[in-house]
């Protein structure tokens, strides 16, 4: 749930962006409007604000995928390489694992960036952090829920063996109930196989 | 459909042409053996309508839709050719009961067996269905009956006629009147919805907005178990759909999911998380007895009880990658079943014991597959987009499932050896079907 708001919060923010980019672009992109179809802007009142609401009604339907938006641009930046993103310390000082399919091991890019949460696990030792794991979509929904306990379990496997106390790790699995980034290809499974922290209030 | 229904029913007219003909050549004499062979498989049905009787809705007649349930739901079982009016040389839509006298030596000719003839009435809030059907050959009554229910519920009514006729015509229980369980992403969140058979009248069962998975009616199917994270954790519940309580029958540290039911009704079959792997476990349904099946740190879901309840198909990774094993009841006699392919998973053993349907990883998409129950005879049954969650009707016929083939998430229905695949639902996001007894 706290992850849901806080997921929320960055639709919020993205919606607000998004809302504000395609105003000042559809400004701009008004008279061609009205040149192409001069008989329809006619019929709808005069300056109906078509764009805004359509743009306010897409994120409610995909939220996951815009809230996540700001991560995939990293994703050309490496093709080579699925590991290793860069992008979550923006929103938090945890970051997020992430497994290849069907595999709950931990990479080499993953240790590094539990490696790196060890660290502020320890100069932040009052901090609880839950660690959800997730899958993509592919596999059935029962087994992926398992295996999404398997990662979860892995994680927090490395952060014990690392010196954090378990009781400040609590895991929890959504299997590919809660992906990431909504779509259908590597370009999407990639972000949805994660081991997610959420740093506990 | 209609297009197959219709290419029977010209098969049916040809039949009739040849015998009326009499004096046919070779080449007809070899056609006509090769048509009635397959008319002779099916049971060919004349259904007359019911006397026009207008809805509240305007434009709309309950009349249409009696007939038209009653039409698909015979269609459906595929043991019934339900033939086209349009092919018969009587108009049977205009039929009323008593006139069937005079018509039943002409549909005899055309090789129709049965005909329905019915009366639908408005009795204040009640409607009355009396349904007729005579066996053409000898002008008797096979079915006669008088069905009352709330007018809103005219479809109801029509099910329960379909259910009669193909009751009389097999002596089996129809599936007309069974409803479908199933997952639906909304927003999200996964809630439960339960609808009728054919995908009509879906109504809300969660609604907490929060994930809500793996449906399973009970084998009374008054209750449904399943897994919802409503309280934070994935915890098992059992919902009863007479009193509307919820219980929590399982809700222990981690996973509580993939339930299933003993065909006694008073087992359930579920995996658990809190000891390191995740294993399947049994307990009674009021939360006692419960014992370890499985041990060990792998994954062990999705189990299936054989229908003499004495043994449980699942879901294991324990040699590398899921495959579907198979152990006694006592915890003995292990065995795996799937060897070929790397990713075979979610088996549901069928009600009459011969076959496991099962999801199988074919080249990066997943199809449900048939085996038997030793693991021989492989038999794949989809090929269009990715397909999941296989489950049969309580007659082993048709198996419903959750298929992409359309770019999104539906419920399809098909029947058992892959044909005839049907889509139910429209909405998008829909998964997870389980089928009513």
């Amino acid at each position: 749930m706290r992850t849901q708001q806080r997921g929320w919060n960055g639709v919020l923010v993205a919606i607000l962006a998004l809302t504000v980019g395609l105003l000042l672009s559809a400004c701009a992109s008004t008279p061609e409007v009205g040149q192409a179809q001069p008989s329809g802007v006619g019929a709808t009142t005069p300056g109906a604000p078509a764009a805004p609401p359509r743009v306010a009604e897409e994120p409610v339907r995909q939220p996951g995928a815009v809230a996540e938006r700001p991560v995939t641009p990293a994703a050309p930046a490496a093709p080579a390489r699925p590991a290793a993103p860069t992008a979550p310390p923006a929103a938090s000082p945890v970051e997020d694992v992430f497994f290849d399919f069907d595999k709950s091991v931990l990479r080499d890019d993953a240790k590094a960036s539990l490696d790196r949460n060890v660290a502020w696990l320890k100069a932040n030792a009052n901090a609880r952090v839950s660690v959800e794991g997730h899958c993509d979509e592919r596999g059935t929904n029962e087994y992926n829920l398992a295996l999404g306990e398997r990662r979860g379990k892995a994680v927090k496997d490395y952060l014990v063996a690392a010196g954090i106390a378990a009781n400040r790790l609590q895991t929890i699995s959504y299997g590919e109930e809660r992906p990431f980034v909504l779509g259908h290809d590597e370009s999407a499974w990639r972000w949805n196989r994660r081991g997610h922290f959420v740093i506990q209030r | 459909m209609t297009v197959r229904r219709r290419s029977h029913a010209l098969r049916a007219v040809a039949v009739g042409l040849v015998a009326l003909l009499g004096g046919a050549t070779a080449e007809a004499q070899r056609y006509e053996v090769e048509i009635q062979k397959e008319v002779f498989q099916r049971i060919p049905l004349a259904i007359a309508g019911f006397a026009p009787l207008p809805d509240k809705n305007p434009g709309a007649d309950l009349a249409t839709v009696a007939r038209s349930v009653v039409v698909a739901d015979l269609d459906f079982t595929g043991l019934f050719d339900v033939i086209d009016p349009m092919f018969l040389p009587v108009d049977v839509r205009s039929l009323k009961p008593g006139d069937q006298a005079t018509v039943l030596p002409m549909l005899n000719l055309f090789k129709v067996q049965g005909l329905l003839v019915g009366t639908l009435e408005r009795r204040g809030t009640e409607l009355a269905l009396e349904a007729h059907v005579y066996d053409v050959e000898r002008g008797t009554a096979i079915v006669a009956r008088r069905y009352l229910g709330d007018v809103t519920a005219v479809r109801q009514v029509a099910h329960r006629l379909a259910d009669e006729i193909v009751f009389r015509y097999t002596g089996e229980r129809g599936v007309a009147q069974t409803r479908v369980a199933y997952v639906a992403a909304r927003d999200g969140a996964r809630e439960l919805y339960v609808m009728d058979y054919d995908g009509h009248n879906p109504v809300l069962l969660t609604g907490n907005r929060s994930i809500n998975l793996s449906p399973r009616f009970s084998p009374d199917a008054r209750l449904l178990a399943y897994t919802s994270y409503r309280d934070g954790n994935p915890d098992l519940f059992l919902l009863n759909f007479q009193t509307g309580s919820r219980t929590k029958l399982s809700a222990l540290p981690g996973l509580n999911i993939s339930p299933a039911w003993s065909p006694d009704g008073e087992w359930v079959a579920l995996s658990l998380s809190k000891d390191g792997g995740t294993n399947i476990y049994l307990m009674r349904k009021d939360g006692s007895g419960h014992r370890a099946l499985t041990n060990g740190s792998g994954i062990s879901v999705s189990p299936t009880f054989s229908p003499n309840g004495r043994q449980i198909a699942f879901t294991s990774d324990r040699g590398g990658s899921p495959q579907i094993y198979a152990i006694d009841l006592e915890g003995t006699n292990l065995r795996r079943l799937t060897f070929q392919g790397d990713y075979n998973s979610s088996p549901r053993w069928s009600p009459r014991g011969d076959k496991v349907a099962f999801v199988s990883n074919m080249t990066g998409r997943f199809q449900i597959t048939l085996m038997n129950p030793d693991g021989s005879g492989l038999q794949t049954l989809t090929s269009e987009g990715s397909n999941e969650d296989p489950a049969w009707s309580r007659d082993g016929r048709h198996l419903m499932f959750t298929s992409t083939r359309t770019g999104q998430r539906e419920i399809f229905v098909m029947r058992a050896d892959g044909s005839a695949s049907r889509q139910l639902t429209r909405t998008g996001g829909n998964f997870a079907p389980d089928w009513s007894p």
